[in-house]
């Protein structure tokens, strides 16, 4: 058999262009390793967290072009020509105001599901700046809390969604 | 005065390991890596009861990039491991008895070849019968787990003549109550790295909730002696009672004494579901009697606990709940006994709460159908019955002195929730939906702290004016996200007058920190704060005096401050206070660092009934729920806690606990049970598993704290980290009886009990709009 007609090896790697908290990389992996695995094992970066593995917890949650998904659902292949975002990225320029919240109200304990939680508060307000709470539940449904019960997490996003809207309101009144 | 950020005023403080968690940064002890490391795996039985005739390993040990493959002709030292009691194999010899039973671990290279490794590693099985059903394991012709037989434990309380006092009652309830088996579901999965030393020494990063329990468990499996060990175990994702005994540290130390090389190991989520601990599945079997003016003249209960298939804790988490179902009252004629059973399910050990969650629930029930039977308000019966401050506690046993019961009954019923209660207007979504009912219903709890008489439970801390002039203050504690640095922070700064710059805290390394006893049982904030109690003299003697010699002043005229010495009657806000002596400048003078330690135990009552406790927090919860008659579904709308635990250490930390424990109890009254068949998890990961979400989280929370304790008590801050855990389900039982006049005796609540009778009727009106 030629080499060519070979199936691919599971472990067979390839390259991948893609951004990385806006920086260009090349992902040399088997197209079908999971984000999660790329960003913890390979690249070091273990903010982004592993727990569940089926999608079910968003411990893992990274964006990808801006939309919140799962990391250990992601596969490599995936990735190909997308911007990624994890929660360095986020802090990269310095806390977010949605970081400050959390630490202000307390919306984190054991910190486990923070990364993804925020990832998910930032899509969320990125898209939409000031959800209802039914669209706060939505969004954040996806991501599971074991410590809070999610109060501090509730206070937190609504004052992250004030002081964007005050960051926005004061940016209006330089312009 | 409600629990909030704004009430709190400047004691709402950002918690010190905040800015590492909400960017990250934190490196969390399942993050780490070392160079040259292996990765461990962990061949787990297939089957929950079998006898193991064969295990061949050459074919994995031979494949290349596998290091070690260990069986229990590995293990050194004892091959068993059990806080209390170590009745459960590290890696098993000939039998296995529940799916979690380790048989041989690997250290390879990748996760891929130590996978493929453990596939080609052959254990022969005879399969033996499974005991599922903890009631058929106390038959004779059972299959016996152990030697000694299927009873782990057994454990009574009596006083009086029940049988008489039942015939003298005028109402008597009897109830079968039944609990889930519910899982801690932490999101950091077990794990750990194992870093062996050139110098021979062990250094584990392994979660843990006692790293003095670990080394010297790990010691007696290596036969090694304890200094060769180093625990380095926190910071933690989540544990809840569930880290608390041994999980991957064994197989870790011993692949990487066996390769002399750093192993990491992670458990994937369904192998921490089908190895980890759990909440004893209980059936609580009660009768209840009191006169025609509600007075309780005999209560008897009888309580079975599955706890799987090795003791861990189970026998303690039996004595918990068999004090428990007595609980806060008094009663003329007591018959209370546990017993604590081997099977073949799944492993239950300790979980927030520690089978008071399973008591409170069947104990605070009956008490909502005998004043049903009365005719009389629910709470009021709690009232005629309820213990007086001076009363002895459950077992007739001498307990520190509080208004606690009082306090928190009191202010339950003046909260604006409980006076909604028997309001006939129906809401506006009921007259809009007829198919949705809401009702009120509340519970009562005291809830033990410590670890109870008789058990080993010592506390103590220290604090160093360090080197380069930090205060250090240590202690062998862990942080799991309870926010136990935090409250200790602000103990230093509020107590000392400190500033947040001048601490260093040392916890979770065994190197390092005094045996300060297991953060457990709810204890670690008030053993800290005792602590310092005890370090203040010493170390204000020490450092001050030390000033003082600097300084050519009298210790007596000086005060800690922020950054260094005050005068006493300087005023640390005005800025013209002038620090005499910066802590920095004040370690350079000192030929070596001023430590103060103190060491003391837990308090302990007067009694020979061991694991009978003396400090006890108080709490009543009330709470408004929304029943769906179409679909069977619950919703909370209205939450209120009160808790008397004397003063409020940290009141972020204090609300966190009561919001996340009762987070916990939601799911334990509503959602979750790890379900087992055969003594097979038929759960075995979040999709079945449903723990509660943001969106089961809709209704609002008061938390009321209740901080006066008598002026006599030295105690000081009462446990809070469990008692949010243990109201709730309950109260939501009472409050589904207020709404649709359905008793729940079983949890989580089946919603197909809540689905109208009437169904067809409530569709019809649902279609037509009338």
């Amino acid at each position: 058999m030629k080499d060519s007609m070979k199936p691919l090896s599971r472990l067979e790697t390839s390259s991948i262009p893609c951004t990385l908290n806006g920086q260009e990389i090349s992902l040399n992996v088997p197209p079908a390793k999971r984000l999660l695995h790329i960003l913890r094992d390979d690249l070091e970066m273990t903010g982004t967290k592993r727990s569940c593995d089926i999608g079910r917890c968003g411990a893992c949650m990274v964006m990808v072009d801006g939309v919140p998904v799962n990391s250990c659902l992601t596969m490599a292949y995936q990735c190909s020509g997308k911007s990624i975002t994890t929660i360095e990225g986020v802090s990269a320029g310095g806390m977010d105001p949605i970081q400050r919240a959390f630490l202000e109200e307390g919306g984190f304990q054991c910190g486990y599901c923070t990364p993804g939680m925020i990832i998910s508060v930032k899509a969320l307000l990125d898209h939409n700046p000031d959800p209802t709470p039914p669209e706060i539940e939505e969004a954040l449904s996806g991501n599971i809390c074991r410590c809070t019960g999610y109060g501090g997490i509730k206070r937190a996003v609504q004052k992250a969604i004030e002081w964007r809207r005050e960051a926005y309101e004061s940016e209006s009144v330089h312009d | 005065m409600l629990l909030n950020r704004k009430g709190s005023g400047a004691r709402w403080r950002v918690r010190p390991d905040g800015p590492d968690k909400v960017t990250g940064k934190l490196a969390y002890l399942t993050d780490m890596t070392a160079p040259d490391m292996l990765i461990g795996r962990v061949l787990r039985s297939p089957h929950p009861h079998a006898r193991i005739t064969a295990i061949r390993t050459e074919q994995a040990a031979a494949m290349d990039g596998v290091h070690a493959v260990i069986t229990h002709k590995d293990v050194p030292g004892l091959n068993r491991f059990g806080i209390a009691n170590p009745d459960q194999p590290v890696l098993c010899e000939d039998r296995v008895r529940y799916v979690g039973d380790a048989v041989a671990a690997v250290a390879a290279d990748s996760i891929e070849i130590a996978e493929q490794a453990l596939r080609l590693i052959e254990v022969d099985y005879e399969l033996l019968e499974v005991v599922e059903d903890a009631e058929y394991a106390l038959e004779d012709d059972a299959p016996k787990l152990h030697p000694q037989g299927n009873l782990l434990h057994r454990n009574g309380f009596k006083r009086g003549d029940v049988d008489a006092g039942f015939d003298s009652c005028a109402h008597v309830v009897e109830e079968t109550y039944y609990t889930p088996r519910q899982m801690h579901t932490y999101m950091e999965t077990e794990g750990g790295l194992f870093i062996p030393g050139d110098d021979g020494r062990l250094t584990v990063y392994s979660p843990t909730q006692h790293g003095f329990m670990d080394r010297m468990q790990l010691a007696r499996i290596l036969a090694i002696p304890q200094s060769d060990i180093r625990i380095v175990s926190s910071p933690i994702g989540g544990s809840f009672g569930g880290k608390d005994e041994l999980n991957v540290q064994p197989y870790g130390a011993l692949l990487a004494r066996a390769t002399k090389r750093p192993v990491k190991l992670h458990n994937s989520r369904w192998e921490s579901v089908r190895v980890g601990l759990k909440r004893h599945p209980m059936k609580i079997s009660m009768k209840t009697g009191i006169d025609e003016n509600g007075k309780l003249i005999a209560h008897q209960a009888k309580i079975i606990a599955d706890t799987g298939p090795y003791a861990t804790l189970g026998a303690e988490v039996l004595n918990f709940a068999v004090e428990h179902v007595i609980g806060p009252y008094r009663y003329e004629n007591l018959d209370v006994e546990g017993f604590s059973v081997y099977t073949n399910n799944g492993l239950s050990g300790e979980f927030r709460g520690f089978g008071g969650n399973q008591a409170i629930f069947a104990l605070e029930g009956q008490f909502d159908r005998l004043a049903e039977k009365l005719g009389i308000d629910p709470w009021e019966l709690r009232l005629r019955n309820m213990r007086k401050s001076d009363d002895p506690g459950p077992f007739d046993h001498p307990i520190a002195l509080t208004e606690g019961a009082k306090q928190v009954s009191a202010a339950m019923t003046a909260s604006a929730l409980w006076q909604e209660r028997g309001n006939p207007g129906r809401t506006e979504e009921e007259q809009a939906e007829p198919w949705i009912r809401t009702g009120i219903g509340a519970a009562f709890t005291m809830h033990g702290a410590g670890l109870g008489f008789g058990i080993p439970d010592p506390a103590g801390g220290r604090l160093t004016l360090a080197a380069d002039g930090k205060i250090e203050a240590v202690f062998g504690y862990e942080e799991f996200g309870q926010g136990l640095i935090a409250s200790l922070e602000q103990m230093l700064i509020e107590q000392f007058g400190f500033a947040s710059q001048d601490i260093r805290i040392i916890i979770g390394d065994t190197d390092v920190v005094p045996d300060s006893g297991s953060t457990t049982a709810s204890r670690a904030t008030s053993m800290m704060w005792k602590s310092l109690q005890n370090l203040r003299p010493l170390f204000e003697e020490a450092v001050l005096g030390k000033a003082a010699e600097i300084l050519k002043l009298s210790a007596s005229r000086l005060r800690f401050g922020e950054g260094g010495v005050y005068a006493i009657d300087a005023d640390t806000d005005s800025s013209e206070a002038e620090c005499l002596i910066t802590y920095p400048a004040l370690a350079a003078g000192c030929v070596e660092p001023i430590t103060s330690t103190t060491q003391f135990h837990f308090p302990t009552s007067a009694t020979e009934k061991v694991g009978a406790h003396f400090l006890y927090t108080y709490s009543a919860v009330a709470v408004k729920v929304e029943v769906n008659q179409l679909t069977g579904r619950i919703r909370l709308l209205h939450q209120y806690h009160t808790v008397a635990a004397g003063p409020v250490i940290n009141p972020q930390g204090f609300l966190g606990q009561i919001e996340g424990g009762s987070s916990m109890a939601l799911g334990f009254a509503l959602t979750e049970d790890a379900v087992m068949s055969g003594g097979q998890y038929l759960t075995k990961n979040l999709d079945t598993y449903l723990v509660p979400t943001i969106a089961e989280h809709r209704g609002t929370m008061d938390v009321h704290p209740i901080e006066e304790l008598p002026e006599e008590d030295t105690y000081g801050p009462r446990g809070i980290g469990e008692v949010g855990s243990v109201t709730l389900a309950p109260a939501i039982a009472a409050a589904i009886y207020d709404a649709v006049g359905v008793r729940v005796t079983k949890l989580p609540i089946d919603p197909e009990l809540l689905l109208a009778q009437s169904i067809d009727q409530l569709l019809d009106k649902a279609v037509s709009g009338e």
